[in-house]
């Protein structure tokens, strides 16, 4: 091993140090709410800050899992994410991959994606969309608007017009039709960019709530960010009530039934994250790279 | 072989697609076949409604939902909202113009003075005094949703001067001797006494005078006189100004600035929201604070009792103002309003069956028949046994997220009381601190004189638009102005920078409001 000089060891331990520190900051509001589910309220109204709670409650987790409405929501939230990941893969995937050969109009097509990435139409002209289009109150309406995401787009056609063109040549040689190409050939090739995508796409549909809100109007087809936002909501708005004419009549879920439900939402799609990580970095950088 | 399978599901999966949206389509299309056809009176009505919810939902199909369809002969479809995003969804379905017959508002804010102009919503002029728990909603509450002689809402029912009003822990002023304060002085003296004298006892210096989050809220107003909302003082010109401008809140800041500089106001107070507010309170740490007879939240007082078993909280009852004045305001009188599809004037048997749900939701039922002997209020609750029980007298709801209730799905199911105290809130509470803490702010409140508030019978389209923007300047320098960051001299040029960004707009739209309605100085109920 090389030896190391002590300016260079005292810029390691700067480093550790600093970076520890970033990471402490970024885990412990998360430790504090699981600390806090997992804490009985009167801890929590006694103590002013409750980084390991003194006894341990489950009381929190009953609740929530007593609650009809939550546990569906779950479901709701997993069904959602999985059909669209799946969706947005095979409609980024197939119109990233048109984009990428040479066919007629492809420029156009591509300005008019580049279009949407730079302009929106808004909640309202959207919301029609939606409703004539007959998706409300039906879960492809969190699905199908948003089943290409321009910028997700334009990076996984990047990524297939950088593959070298002798692979194309080479399997239209031995008989593939463009489908057979994209399907055996490019496809394959792609799964780490494929992964970092379901990745992005896969969080996008677990955080949504405000599609939710607006396109679906029973409480039962609502995914657990509505839900979750409503719990947490109802202890926002007393903040308002300043002047004290707006009444107090829906008690808040106490906050440590709030932690609990936080610790609920997020926990499942964090999980995901170590199985797709090692392609998410490599992916996230294919494509930016060309030969 | 392999990839044929995978090659079915992609075709499977956009089959299902295709299918699913095409259902949606459908049960948009049958909702709106039943609507619009001839009036009929044995025709069996579909009635949409969209009404917010802060906290839980009833569920679609619920009991309570069949009551009604039974009990109405209708085929009522609600659907409800999270308050947080319910604007939001209420302008694109407003503008989607797919509106339902009942919309059900928070209140009369700018969207709803847009669309009554516009045309969107019935106007209720000759309807309201037909049924009798409309009749009884006050002129001068009226004003507050009448667009040019038109009314276009049924407002709710609120009590008229139970507002939240500043409480006090009795057992800490026992401790150190203290009576309950009667001004201002007294008051700071207390608090500071709170403070520096350890009121509860454990040898520590864990205690303070007034809980306080952000935007200096509750802002311990001991009567109208200082109130930030009371339209009560008049400028130079003769003119009605908010309290929030006026003199006696300048005083009333310098009075807060003094008291934080003693350290007994919550000390980060601008950055704690409401929740965090009331930990400090209910924690035991604060020993100032505000209550009020309705709604108040009795998993925080059973947090308090816990913790100390020996806590007492009493009603600080309205100072005496300088000009001899003394009382609390009085609440605009409504809280939510209900309004019907302009589209229903060519269906009266439609509009007479949902006025006859309103008006049954908001029948009022004394204290001591809300049992099942009362057929009315045993329906509402959805029957003995099933809706709710009764326990050592009192009524226990089921959770409205079961939706066993018929009040759990109406659009108005508050009681539209004769008076405050014959809603009997205080008798409703389970944890005895509470229940005590109640009585004696309805005993307070039935005590004294409340001011009404002239600044809820007019409205004034710049107040609608800019008045929540120059809210938070106010409260933003005032906030500096008791933290000592900022001199209070400063406070005229304060005073003329809110003016200069509309306020003066507002003062003068404001006005000419209330000469339209005939005001003639401030009236005491």
């Amino acid at each position: 091993m090389r030896h190391r000089t002590w300016g260079e060891r005292c810029i390691d331990i700067a480093n550790v140090l600093l970076l520890g520190f970033i990471a402490l900051a970024m885990l412990a509001p998360f430790w504090y709410v699981a600390a806090v589910s997992f804490a009985s309220y009167k801890e929590f109204l006694q103590r002013d800050i409750v980084w390991f709670p003194k006894e341990w409650v489950l009381s929190a987790y009953e609740y929530i899992f007593a609650s009809e409405s939550f546990v569906r929501s779950v479901g709701v939230t997993v069904l959602v994410t999985v059909i669209g990941t799946a969706v947005n893969l095979a409609c980024t995937s197939t119109f990233a991959y048109t984009l990428s050969r040479p066919v007629i109009g492809q420029r156009v097509m591509l300005v008019l994606v580049l279009f949407t990435l730079l302009f929106s139409a808004g909640m309202i002209p959207t919301y029609l969309i939606v409703k004539e289009t007959g998706l409300l109150n039906s879960i492809w309406a969190l699905i199908l608007p948003i089943a290409i995401n321009p910028f997700n787009l334009i990076v996984m056609r990047q990524f297939f017009v950088g593959m070298p063109g002798e692979l194309h040549e080479a399997a239209v040689m031995d008989g593939a039709n463009e489908l057979k190409v994209f399907w055996n050939i490019m496809l394959p090739l792609s799964k780490p960019s494929l992964a970092a995508f379901a990745l992005f796409y896969a969080v996008m549909h677990w955080n949504n709530y405000f599609t939710g809100i607006l396109y679906l109007n029973e409480p039962e087809k609502w995914p657990i960010q509505v839900i979750l936002r409503q719990m947490i909501v109802v202890g926002e708005a007393q903040t308002a009530l300043g002047s004290g004419h707006i009444l107090l009549e829906h008690a808040p879920p106490a906050e440590t039934v709030q932690m609990a439900a936080i610790i609920v939402a997020t926990v499942p799609i964090l999980v995901v994250y170590p199985f797709l990580q090692k392609h998410f970095a490599k992916g996230v950088m294919l494509g930016s790279v060309k030969g | 072989m392999h990839c044929r399978g995978k090659a079915w599901a992609a075709a499977a999966l956009a089959g299902a697609i295709i299918v699913t949206s095409a259902c949606g389509g459908e049960d948009e299309g049958a909702g709106r076949t039943n609507e619009g056809g001839a009036p009929d009176g044995q025709k069996k009505h579909t009635i949409t409604m969209i009404d917010f919810r802060y906290g839980a939902f009833p569920p679609t199909g619920g009991k309570g939902l069949q009551m009604i369809n039974e009990k109405f002969n209708v085929d009522f479809k609600p659907q409800y909202v999270v308050r947080s995003d319910y604007d939001q969804k209420l302008s694109a379905i407003v503008a989607s113009g797919d509106i339902p017959d009942i919309i059900v508002m928070e209140g009369p804010d700018s969207n709803f003075y847009k669309w009554a102009k516009q045309g969107a919503f019935l106007p209720l002029n000759e309807l309201l005094d037909k049924y009798p728990t409309m009749k009884l909603i006050p002129d001068n509450i009226r004003k507050a949703v009448t667009v040019n002689g038109k009314i276009y809402a049924i407002q709710k029912y609120l009590t008229e001067n139970y507002q939240l009003t500043p409480v006090i822990r009795k057992d800490w002023l026992d401790r150190l001797g203290l009576a309950v304060p009667k001004n201002y002085d007294e008051l700071k003296q207390v608090a500071i006494a709170f403070t520096k004298n350890d009121p509860d006892g454990n040898g520590k210096h864990d205690t303070y005078g007034l809980a306080m989050s952000a935007n200096i809220n509750p802002s311990y107003a001991m009567g109208a006189y200082w109130d930030l909302e009371a339209w009560y003082h008049q400028n130079a010109d003769g003119q009605l100004i908010p309290g929030m401008i006026s003199e006696a809140r300048k005083q009333h800041i310098a009075w807060l600035a003094d008291l934080y500089k003693e350290g007994a106001i919550t000390k980060d107070f601008a950055l704690l929201n409401w929740a965090q507010t009331n930990k400090e309170f209910y924690s035991g740490k604060a020993g100032i604070f505000i209550g009020t007879p309705r709604g108040m939240n009795p998993t925080y007082m059973q947090g308090l009792v816990d913790l100390s078993p020996n806590a007492q909280i009493v009603p600080i009852p309205p100072f005496q103002a300088p000009d001899g004045s003394q009382g609390f305001v009085s609440s605009p009188g409504f809280y939510g309003i209900v309004m019907l599809n302009a589209k229903l004037a060519k269906e009266p048997d439609k509009v007479a069956k949902i006025m006859e749900m309103i008006d049954y939701g908001r029948k009022f039922v004394p204290l001591e028949q809300r049992n099942a002997g009362n057929a009315d209020f045993d329906w509402l609750n959805g029957k003995e046994g099933q809706g709710y029980t009764i326990e050592n007298g009192n009524v226990r709801r089921e959770v409205e997220e079961k939706g066993l209730a018929p009040i759990n799905y109406l659009p108005d199911k508050t009681m539209w009381a004769p008076n405050d105290a014959a809603n009997g809130y205080s008798k409703e509470y389970t944890v005895p601190l509470l229940r005590d803490l109640a009585a004696s702010l309805e005993k307070m409140h039935g005590e004294t004189k409340h001011l009404v508030n002239p600044i809820n019978e007019v409205f004034s389209e710049t107040r609608a638009a800019k008045d929540t923007e120059l809210s938070r300047f106010l409260y933003t320098e005032q906030t500096k102005m008791i933290f000592g960051e900022k001199p209070l001299s400063d406070w005229d040029a304060m005073v003329k920078e809110w003016s200069d960004k509309g306020g003066a707009q507002i003062i003068k739209e404001v006005n000419e409001s209330l000469k339209a309605n005939g005001y003639a100085g401030p009236q005491w109920k």
